[in-house]
């Protein structure tokens, strides 16, 4: 044999390896009969006992214009989403819910009955009280209570709603915030953001319809899976964009590659994707094609509305922005110019609110009141500025952690600590929301007089969660994604829409 | 445990009456059938089958009796549910025997006709007996009886003069109680419209300790978390809000009385706001998303298209809404077919979002026109107090957003016979201070947001806090 056609056989070899390497078990079963017989078996079995369709949300997945907006079943209030998440949980003791009679019992043992089968992260043995570390004062018409930690939100309690009774059943904070984000404590569920941006699409097709914003030097526990699109398709995850710098890691051209060039080699990619697309059918292919595109526009549109520099000095002066650094103002800023182009929903992250009192930064009456300095002006001028450009109609704002703080001092292996901090609670904490069809200058729920526990108008994430997208127009019990064999929803098998907080 | 394992045998009621029907149902068919020369050796299959459904009919006779024991349903439709199926056993029995051993003084057909008639009577009483009297017509009335929930209730003029059980916790009770613990079925024994038999309890004891609420069944189960299993009411049926349990509460702690009325019992200071909240109504919602509640028919998809080609995001408010909202997000520079489309759609169109566009004076009058528009976004445009004057028309409007415009306060004036106007944005607007008192005076329904908030540096904002040493 010659050595062309040694290359010959090798080149038809390699070519039928590569087709088998192609050959997944999807195609396997595909292809053989028997599995066809079980498939439709098994999709036959499947609409056994399924709720009809029509009494589900009917949302169509258009593969290859995924992003476009999409009509929500029934008017609804808000358009957009802001989600500020204080990643640690920020203590609800020191900034709303005020605790006279905790006051009285500081530094004394925590009474049995508080800790009889109960569990926590770090509290062990018998603890000490911790009275309220702030001054509070009642706010605005409304009479809020809120603490001197936030001057400023002070002085916008007429325009927020509290819930004052939260709860959750997870104490740490990773599995915490996949509850908050996904309805569930471990991985794999897609996001509130995915599931919005799946369900409702974005109204500007030149950037993501999902955005999300970190500060505070670290990303949330949980990672990025609380902005992931789990079983959703993955065009629906978050677009992590920076406030200083490139705003997406990645997407400048290069020094010396011109836009043009740019342009051709996408083109020459989505070619090559499309004939993949052909061969195997994958709808992921397509939303590849769509990603490379909307890359394409971001390279001119994102860093267009990540550039803060052109707003007025008094909008930077009343955010408290830091031009040029990486900072929570920076991105409450940025989170207001998305909203107003179109995005459907922001999402930010502030991480250092887990008070433990194990270092300086840690304590609440030290690093603690330093993230409140930080938050406190940019988070009201947020809510102000929205209400003046007649954004907050149609804004959803939500504030909140992962879960609370104890009322007793934490003392983690039964030590002292050497700063004053609080242990993650689950069983009471507050957030809040503003805008969109929400009550204002109103609080829902109520503590018990040490805020150790829920007495009325407890809710938990998937109460809040519901309530989040039936301001959007859905109804959480009927807005499914079909997963392996079930219809999947955010909400799980739980959640209650908390009508009382409705305007 | 007799009396659980009798509850279980009774439990297999509603699936065997099933067999009967089926069975005694295709022997008659057979029957029917086998009358005809060419099917004559059906006969033998109809008498097997007739054997059938007469065991079967037996066996959910008795399961039936036992579950109308240990069950608690409206007795009155028991007692026809259970002697129509009884007969129906008998008759199956009958027209069983007639046909092993046919008899001349009774026509096989009559016992026929009359076994098909008790097949369906029963079986009717029966499924009324699951799924309630009203189940069959549900359909066939009006589709707006699932507001009973909250509708119900409606305000009470004079709280002090209301007769405490029959105005406030009767109707609670009515929304929220009767459909299991009523007069068509008595869950758990209980039956909650008669007072006596409210007082009596159900099957596990008394629900209401007269002046002591917090030893009453009612309210524990009331209070209970949700998905509590012994939470009442269970949590796929709408739930009282606390205002309401505070009220059984308050109503059970005063003597749990059918005839005082609210100004003979005692209040204590929490109950005072609840008790004065009932004689408002529930209050209008706002609805800055409104959607005229009147249908509109579907706009031509054609001219939908041709927006959306342009970029301009055009949808309906809503799914099997054919109202319409257009948002020009991406498309800033608008030519000369832009409104002409938007004008075909004036009908449906009701939500238009135009900011950051290069809209000036010269596409007002086609807005104007559009008429049935509730929210308007011209903000960050160069529209100016000319242009606004086309606006006047608009009497639908709801929401106007005019930030960063040209617009001033003779013309914002101009648009004061907007009756339906809520909410009006002039933040970066050229009017003066000394102008908004006016054009508040002149738009007493509208709230005027002037904007230009400060949030104000404090000290504290840019100094970091230092540790102290424990």
């Amino acid at each position: 044999m010659t050595q062309k056609e040694l290359n010959d056989q090798r080149l038809v070899r390699e070519a039928q390896q590569a087709v088998l390497r192609m050959h997944s078990r999807r195609h396997f079963i595909k292809e053989s009969a028997m599995g066809l017989g079980a498939l439709a078996l098994g999709s036959f079995l499947g609409s056994c006992g399924r709720r009809d369709s029509s009494s589900m949300t009917n949302i169509t997945f258009d593969p290859a214009h995924p992003l476009l907006p999409k009509l929500p079943p029934f008017p609804g209030k808000a358009k957009s989403v802001i989600y500020l998440h204080m990643a640690g949980a920020p203590s609800q003791l020191e900034l709303f819910d005020y605790k006279p009679e905790l006051m009285k019992m500081d530094g004394q043992d925590c009474p049995p009955s508080l800790l009889e089968g109960k569990r926590f992260a770090f509290i062990r043995g018998v603890p000490k009280m911790l009275g309220p570390q702030a001054k509070f004062s009642q706010r605005g018409q409304s009479g809020a209570w809120i603490s001197d930690n936030m001057p400023h939100l002070a002085t916008i309690a007429d325009e927020l709603c509290f819930l004052k009774a939260v709860t959750t059943d997870q104490f740490n904070h990773a599995p915490a915030q996949l509850m908050v984000h996904t309805g569930s404590p471990r991985l794999g569920r897609p996001s509130l953001g995915s599931w919005v941006t799946y369900g409702l699409g974005t109204e500007n097709q030149n950037l993501p319809g999902f955005v999300v914003l970190t500060s505070g030097g670290r990303t949330p526990d949980a990672g990025k899976s609380v902005w992931g699109s789990g079983f959703l398709p993955s065009v629906y995850q978050g677009v992590q964009c920076r406030s200083e710098g490139d705003p997406v890691l990645f997407m400048k051209d290069p020094d010396g590659m011109s836009r043009d060039l740019r342009k051709a080699s996408i083109d020459a990619i989505n070619e090559v994707n499309s004939q993949e697309y052909t061969t195997y059918n994958d709808p992921e292919i397509l939303s590849r094609i769509s990603q490379y595109e909307m890359a394409y526009k971001m390279q001119i549109s994102a860093p267009e509305v990540m550039n803060i520099n052109d707003e007025p000095e008094y909008i930077h002066q009343m955010y408290g922005t830091k031009p040029g650094q990486a900072c929570f103002a920076n991105n409450v800023l940025l989170a207001r110019r998305l909203v107003e182009k179109g995005v459907r929903f922001v999402q930010l992250f502030d991480w250092g609110w887990d008070s433990h009192g194990s270092d300086e930064n840690l304590a609440i009456d030290v690093g603690f009141i330093n993230k409140c300095r930080q938050s406190d002006k940019c988070i009201t001028a947020l809510i102000l500025d929205l209400k003046q450009r007649g954004l907050l109609d149609e804004t959803l704002v939500v504030w909140g952690g992962e879960f609370g703080r104890t009322p007793m001092q934490e003392n983690r292996e039964g030590k002292k600590m050497p700063f004053k901090g609080r242990d993650h609670h689950t069983e009471a904490f507050t957030m809040w929301m503003a805008g969109a069809g929400i009550k204002k200058g109103y609080s829902y729920g109520e503590t018990d007089e040490i805020g150790y526990s829920t007495i009325s108008g407890k809710v938990e994430p998937f109460d809040i969660q519901a309530t989040i997208l039936n301001q959007l127009g859905f109804d959480h019990e009927k807005f499914t994604y079909h997963f392996q064999g079930r219809p999947f929803r955010l909400t799980d098998t739980r959640g209650k829409v908390i009508e009382d907080i409705l305007a | 445990m007799l009396a659980s394992i009798t509850e279980f045998v009774a439990h297999f009621h509603p699936s065997l009456v099933h067999l009967p029907i089926g069975f005694l149902l295709a022997g008659l068919l057979l029957q029917w059938l086998s009358r005809k020369e060419k099917y004559k050796s059906l006969q033998q299959a109809a008498t097997i089958v007739l054997l059938g459904g007469a065991i079967t009919a037996t066996l959910s006779a008795i399961t039936g009796y036992l579950l109308s024991i240990s069950d608690d349903y409206d007795k009155k439709l028991v007692g026809w549910h259970q002697w129509m199926g009884i007969s129906t056993t008998v008759v199956a029995w009958m027209l069983y025997a007639w046909q092993k051993k046919p008899r001349r003084y009774i026509n096989k057909n009559v016992i026929a006709v009359i076994l098909l008639a008790l097949i369906i009577i029963t079986g009717h009483l029966g499924g009324s007996l699951t799924h309630g009297s009203d189940y069959l017509t549900r359909p066939l009335r009006s589709s707006g009886s699932d507001s009973s929930s909250n509708a119900g209730i409606k305000p009470v003029p004079d709280v002090q003069e209301a007769v405490a059980y029959n105005d406030i916790v009767k109707p609670i009770f009515e929304t929220r109680c009767y459909s299991c613990h009523g007069p068509n079925k008595q869950k758990g024994r209980l039956r909650m419209d008669d007072e006596q038999a409210l007082m009596k309890g159900g099957k596990d004891g008394k629900v209401i300790e007269p002046g002591n609420a917090d030893k009453s069944e009612m309210i524990r189960r009331l209070m209970l978390p949700v998905d509590n299993e012994d939470h009442m009411p269970p949590r796929e049926k709408p739930q009282p809000t606390e205002g309401q349990i505070a009220l059984l509460h308050w109503w059970i702690n005063n003597g749990a009385d059918f005839s005082k009325k609210v100004k003979e019992l005692q209040q204590p200071a929490q109950i005072k706001p609840v008790l004065l909240a009932l004689q408002q109504a529930p209050e209008t919602k706002k609805d800055f998303t409104a959607v005229p509640a009147t249908p509109v028919e579907k706009a031509d998809t054609a001219i939908i298209e041709k927006l959306k080609a342009k970029g301009i995001v055009v949808l309906p408010v809503a799914q099997n809404s054919n109202y319409l909202s257009a948002n020009f997000v991406t498309h800033t520079s608008i030519g000369n077919e832009e409104l002409p489309l938007l004008l075909s759609l004036k009908k449906q169109l009701i939500w238009l979002k135009m900011s950051y566009t290069n809209l000036d004076d010269s596409h007002a009058t086609a807005i104007g026109e559009l008429k049935n528009l509730t929210r308007l976004s011209l903000d960050h445009t160069n529209i100016t107090d000319a242009g606004i004057n086309s606006l006047k028309t608009l009497s639908n409007l709801q929401y106007l957003n005019l930030v960063a415009t040209k617009i001033t306060a003779q013309g914002i004036l101009q648009l004061k016979g907007l009756e339906k106007l809520q909410s009006m944005f002039l933040y970066q607007t050229p009017v003066k201070k000394e102008e908004w008192a006016a054009l508040k005076a002149a738009f007493p329904k509208t709230q005027i947001d002037s904007g230009g908030y400060l949030v104000e540096t404090l000290p504290t904002d840019t100094v970091q806090v230092k540790a102290k040493k424990y």
